[in-house]
Formats: C-alpha cells, structure tokens, sequence
C-alpha cells in the first residue's frame, strides 16, 4: 500500500481485494470513483431466495449472465459455545441489513449470501429436517486429500465494483460509521462471530491475465480477454443449473439451496507452456471441438452453450482416442438434459498462488457429490487409455485444497437459523417448476 | 535408438503405507506429449534445472503402478519453489516412469513432498487391498555439477544411430518397469505378436475367480511391452475378440489391470478357450504417456493383431 501513485489504478484495484482492510477500502475510495445506488429503506421486496441473482445481473450479447467481477469469502465461527441467541439472531441481521441499505442489489451494488455449515447445525439438539441434504464435507476423488472446512458460516460478497466488496466486509466488521453515505448500525457480524479465514477471487475479461504474477500461472501466457486463468470463458446459460433446479423445494428451509466451495490450486505450466492449443480445446471442452476449430480465443463465439451436444459421448473417446474433454465428462451428470449444479466460482491470488474458488450451488449436496463423480472419469479411467489424471479432462493441471459444504437459508431465516425452524408447514416453493 | 543416453542420480529413497518412493532426477530432457495419436514436442526452456522423476512402486511386488500419479510440492526454507504433476513417460533407460522439467532457484537444498493418491486401474490378487493415500518427504541437495557429470556418462558415440534400445539402467534398489518374461508369465503362453513396434504376449488362466470370474472361466491375458528391455506399455485402449469358427465368444475391452503375477496387462473373463481360437487384438488408442527421445515415434501406428491359440 505504501507507494500507491505508482500503480496503475485497474493493477491497484485487483490486489486491494485480495489485501482487504481499511487502507485498502480507503485508498480504493480514492481511486475508484462510482456511483453506486444505495438500496431501499425497506427491504421487504427482497426476495427469499438469497441466491436469486441472474434476474439482476448483467447478461452479455449472447444472454449470459456475467458473473459479478470481485468476491470476498468470509469465513466466520460464533464467539460462543451452544446454539445462538436471540439478541445474537438480532445482531447478524442488523448488520447484513445495514450494508443491504448503503449498496443496492445488483451487479454493481452488491450481492451477499448467508450460509452455514454442518458444524454450525450441531450446536442444536435437533438436527436438520430431511428436505435438507447437508452432509460433512469430505474428499470427492480417490486422488485428492482436502482440508474439510468446518467455520460455522461463510458470507460471499459479490459486486462489479472492488470498493464495494471490500467496503461491505469493513462494515459488516464494524469499522465503518457511514457505507456510501448510509449510516451503518451499531451492530457488526464481528460482535458474534470471529472472522477465521478470508478468500478472494474475481472472474471477468481481463482479471486473471493482469493478475498473472502470482505462482502457477505463466506470467504471460494467459489471454488478455481471458475471463479465467485458463483461457476459457465459462457458464454458458445452457451449461447451468437454473436457479429454481438448484433451489430447496419443500420444508421450513424451501427457498434455500445448498453449496459447496472448494479451493483448487492451479498449476498452469504444462497447460501454457507445454500443451499446445489442440490439447488445451480437447481437454476442457472434447476432441471434436479441437479437431473441428470450434473455438476461437476464449470461446466466446460459442454463444450460449459449449456446443457439447457435438462431442462423442466422453466414454467412446476416452477409448477411441485416449483423451476425454472436461465439459464431456461433466455432462453425465445433468438430468433431464440439463446441469444439475450452479457454477459460481472464479479464480484466486490468495496466498500468492493461481487457484479457483469453486463455488457452486445445488438443491443438494449430493448434486454435487455426483457432479464432480462425473469431472472425475474414474469409470472412464479404470476403462480406457484415459488415465487417473492424465488427457482425463483438466484434471493434470487442479489440485484440491480445501472442500466445505453449507446450507445458504432462505432470506428470513439468514440470520443464524434453529436446524429445525417452526413453521406453517405449508411453506413450499410456489413456482416449482422443476 | 536416440543420440544420449542418460543416467539419473537418485536423492533419496522413502518408505510409507505399502509404497516406497525414490526421488530421482537427471538434466532437463525434451519430451513429447501424447495426445490420442498426436505427438506434441516439449522443448527444454532456458530456465528448467533439471528433469525430476519421483519413481513410486509397490513394496511387495516392485511393481511401478502407472495409475498413481504423483503430486509434487517443492520449497525452499518454507516458500513455495514449484509445484507440478508430472506425466507418465517412457524413456530407453528408465521405462517407464513419471516425470518432468522443473524450474529450481539454483544450488541449494530443497524440501520435496511427494503425495500419492490412491489407485484408478483395476488391482488383482493381493495388491487389490493396496489402498491408501500417503506422503512422501525429501531433501533433496541440488547442485548444477551433478548434472553436469551424469550428462559426461553418456554411451559412446561408435553405437550411436544403431538398432536397438539401450540397456536399461538397472540402478540398484529401484524398481524395474518390466512385464515378466514370455516364460516366465503365468497360465499357458500363446505365443506373441508385434505391432507398432511393440511386442504382445497371450497368456490363458483356467480359473477366472481372481479375476472377477468364475472358476470354470478362463482369463485371458494380453501383456504387451517394449521390443527389446519388456517395458511395460500402459495406458492403451485394447479391445479382443475371441473367435472359434464363425462365432465371436468374446468381443469386447480388454481391461488394464495390475496383478502381482502378471504385471501391468489388459485382459478379459471368457467362458473358455480352445485350441484353433483366433484371437484379434486391437489398439483402439496407442500408450497415452509421454515420450522421451528414442520412443518418440514407437507405439503409434498399432495395426490389428491375430493370434491362434
Ligand atoms: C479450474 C477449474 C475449472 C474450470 C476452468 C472449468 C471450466 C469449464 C468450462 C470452460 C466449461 C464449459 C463451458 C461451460 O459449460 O460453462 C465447464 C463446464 C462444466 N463444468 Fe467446469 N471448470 C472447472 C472446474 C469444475 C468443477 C470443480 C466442477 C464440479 C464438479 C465443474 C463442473 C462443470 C459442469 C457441471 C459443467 C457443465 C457440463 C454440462 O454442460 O452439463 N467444473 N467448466
């Protein structure tokens, strides 16, 4: 921070996020000049569905939903032994309702999602209700030995903007009297929780090629126009998830949805320095699509889809030419011809090192589970060419770190919920549609 | 047969969960990457320090198991240097292996971590309980003259460009990436045909049981390898048929599967086999491992192959 003039202003801004704190907030305040809306007084049109944010964000040329730029994970553990309290309860919301107020919701205001984990639901004596599918974390691949996150909470921050995220996060610490012009609360997530980790990221045309100088990626191989540290563009309209199959359709937690968030470490050598673009092409998307010259630069000609319905089915290549594509694969898991999870993810700096924060809703962990089962291609390994790691999709080139699942509750039960909130059981989702 | 030969020095050997693990490294090597049939060369960069071949074998049966694919973390006084997932490869004097060129920050001492998963190919007998994750650590002192002199042990010139392989290196303690001897091969042998260089030798077992069938099947294996030192060649897609007169009694994959007898092989449960049987054996994809000079253009074009039993 200390010799801030030198830095061009867009170079400034990626790292202030990943640095975080009050200088940062401050000094981004003096570089970045926005405008952002404030949000309402009354935020009783906000709907319950926390993670209800395609309907406000952005969509490209082709209607994709772009992916919000900067991000900020908290992870957060209550102060206190046993379940919350009341007041605690009152505290938690006072606070997320303050920072709703000084930014509105939207791509350039500010998203932010509540989530809790299972650790968090055993501090009650009654345990979740069955329409809720939230087991503990644990290692997804034969080959792979995560930490398994186990904070009580985690809050994702999500805005175009870097002075929005970070300034939301020093209010929600309490070390803001005034957000946007908005007199913040007397009341911080910090009073009850303690903050014990905190992850960044971003995602957008750009980001990750200037954010290049860390380890893992080769400084100068990353596209310009990369959204992501390995060229490609990702999540395509039809190659999500909608947000109704992804929602919790019954029970006091319908509105909800479930997510888990890894953290994937990069290792981009091979992938800039030795694979050529051939390989790149067959190993994320399939073979055909490099054979064939379907993707030009990131991939943003594809329009709305990774055109994957062109690909031989993943099996039939793994043998017939010892290589499988990672869109390919993933594709087994969909049901009725559509994906099963929700990709939020987007790339990371932190600890100096490339990585991915994958983040991905579902109606239940075990969408997910049978997702990254399908990423795997152990059955495709075990029967062809194709090996545990190697020409097996982008699986060469990720190692995983960290893996945690959460509950993120519908909007009136965000802050701190009972595993086992009373209702009038009628509660369900009116448009269930899927 | 490639213009060098080179040896390697092994830093440092490690035992843990029902694996040892032997760090080894030579000079920076080009490569080729293989891809399906497409051959992508791997040139050295001005900047790689040396070629690091982290050797994981079985320590029962010796056997270097090609589906575990080692992960390697390298620092120096606690910061990163390098982290990397090195490739399977096939070299002359080492079979095959898994390795790479790395980048290090000079001479010096560094601390490498070298982790394995647990396996994705089929295990046989006993090694199917061989499971487990595990970790291995070095320290590994690098320094630039080590190189220097392995490079100086190359064979002489005046063999240079003729046929054959190189003996291979036969260093002590490590592993062998062998498939046993046609003799030497359980069950009765079928003799042996070649394709794309490579040789395949057909080897019937009357009772199926271990390997997933009953024990009035027979398990029919094919177990290829390199022409000259019987290397093994994994990661192929083979694919057999069976056929006695007009009728197909098999038709299908032959499955890459780790035995303690047989080795690194593909193979298959039939109802049974008799003399005058055809066997046609397939390479639907060639090894998908790297390769190293010398086997840079063997074990591509793998034309259908027949064997009377
Ligand atoms: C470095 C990490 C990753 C990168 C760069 C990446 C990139 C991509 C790309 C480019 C596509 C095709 C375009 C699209 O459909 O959006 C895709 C599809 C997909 N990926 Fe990933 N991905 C990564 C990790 C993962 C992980 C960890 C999962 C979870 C198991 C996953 C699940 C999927 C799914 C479900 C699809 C869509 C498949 C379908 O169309 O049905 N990806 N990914």
């Amino acid at each position: 921070m200390t010799d801030r003039k030198g830095i061009p202003r867009r170079e400034f801004l990626k790292t202030a996020v990943a640095i975080g704190g009050t200088a940062a907030f401050s000094a981004c305040l003096g570089r970045e000049e926005i405008d952002v809306p404030t949000g309402p007084d009354d935020l009783s049109s906000y709907p319950q569905r926390q993670h209800a944010w395609n309907e406000i964000l952005p969509r490209d040329d082709h209607g994709n939903v772009v992916a919000p730029h900067h991000r900020v994970l908290l992870f957060l553990n209550l102060q206190e032994n046993g379940p919350p309290t009341e007041p605690d309860r009152t505290t938690v919301e006072t606070a997320l309702e303050g920072v709703e107020h000084a930014y509105e919701r939207s791509g350039d205001g500010l998203l932010v999602t509540m989530s809790y984990s299972p650790a968090y639901f055993d501090r009650f004596d009654s345990s979740l209700p069955e329409s809720v599918d939230l087991p503990d974390p644990e290692a997804l691949a034969p080959f792979e030995d995560p930490k398994l996150d186990t904070p009580d909470a985690v809050v994702h921050l999500a805005s175009n903007h870097a002075q929005v995220v970070l300034g939301a996060e020093e209010a929600l610490e309490g070390n803001e009297a005034t957000l946007n012009g908005v007199e913040q609360p007397d009341a911080a997530l910090t009073d009850v929780f303690e903050a014990v980790d905190r992850r960044t990221g971003f995602i957008g045309d750009g980001l990750p090629a200037e954010n290049a100088d860390v380890d893992g990626v080769p400084t100068d191989k990353v596209p310009d126009d990369a959204p992501l540290f390995m060229g490609f563009k990702s999540g395509f309209e039809k190659n999500q998830a909608s947000e109704d199959r992804v929602t919790i359709q019954a029970g006091p937690f319908a509105n909800g949805t479930t997510q888990h968030i890894s953290n994937l470490r990069l290792n981009l050598d091979q992938w800039y320095n030795q694979d050529d673009r051939w390989q790149r092409e067959a190993k994320m998307f399939c073979p055909y699509h490099a054979e064939n010259d379907v993707i030009e630069g990131t991939g943003d000609n594809l329009g709305d889809s990774s055109k994957i319905d062109e690909c031989d089915p993943a099996d039939e290549t793994a043998r017939e030419m010892g290589v499988v594509g990672h869109s390919q694969k993933s594709v087994s898991a969909r049901e009725d011809d559509q994906p099963i999870i929700l990709r939020r993810d987007f790339d990371s700096t932190d600890d100096g090192h490339a990585g991915l924060h994958f983040l991905a809703l579902q109606r239940e962990i075990s969408d997910f589970v049978k997702t990254r089962e399908a990423m795997n291609g152990t059955d495709i390994a075990e029967q062809s060419a194709v090996g545990q790691r190697n020409n097996n999709g982008i699986l060469q080139y990720i190692r995983t770190q960290h893996r945690g699942n959460y509950l993120v509750p519908p909007r009136s039960l965000r802050a701190l919920p009972p595993a086992t909130p009373r209702t009038d059981s009628t509660q369900e989702v009116a448009n269930a549609s899927s | 047969m490639p213009t060098h030969v080179e040896g390697m020095e092994m830093a440092e050997m490690q035992s843990s969960g029902g694996y040892k693990c032997a760090l080894t490294y030579t000079y920076p090597h080009r490569f080729w990457l293989v891809t399906g049939s497409r051959r992508e060369k791997v040139d050295i960069k001005s900047n790689d320090s040396t070629h690091l071949m982290p050797v994981v074998w079985e320590t029962e049966t010796g056997i270097v198991p090609p589906d575990i694919n080692p992960q390697v973390q390298i620092t120096q006084d606690g910061e990163s240097v390098a982290q990397l997932s090195p490739w399977p490869m096939l070299s002359q004097p080492m079979g095959f292996h898994f390795g790479d060129n790395v980048q290090l920050a000079g001479d010096g001492t560094y601390q490498v971590e070298v982790s394995i998963g647990a396996p994705s190919t089929r295990r046989t007998g006993a090694l199917a309980d061989n499971q487990g994750q595990t970790t291995f650590s070095f320290e590994f002192d690098f320094q630039q003259s080590a190189l220097e002199e392995i490079m100086y042990r190359d064979i002489p010139s005046d063999t240079e460009g003729t046929d054959g392989a190189v003996d291979p290196m036969g260093m002590e303690m490590m592993p062998s990436t062998h498939v046993p001897a046609e003799a030497d091969l359980p069950g009765t042998v079928h003799g042996s045909v070649t394709s794309g260089d490579a040789k395949f030798v057909v080897t019937t077992l009357s009772d199926a049981t271990p390997f997933g069938g009953r024990e009035d099947e027979t398990y029919l294996a094919v177990s290829p390898r390199t022409p000259y030192n019987q290397y093994m060649l994994p990661l192929m897609s083979l694919s057999g048929t069976l056929s006695r007169g007009n009728d197909a009694i098999y038709d299908d994959i032959l499955q890459s599967t780790i035995d303690p007898e047989l080795g690194y092989h593909y193979g298959a449960v039939v109802s049974g086999v008799e003399s005058g049987d055809e066997l046609a054996i397939t390479v639907d994809s060639p090894p998908q491992t790297a390769r190293h000079e010398g086997y840079e253009t063997a074990f591509f074009e793998m034309g259908e192959m027949s064997v009377s039993l």
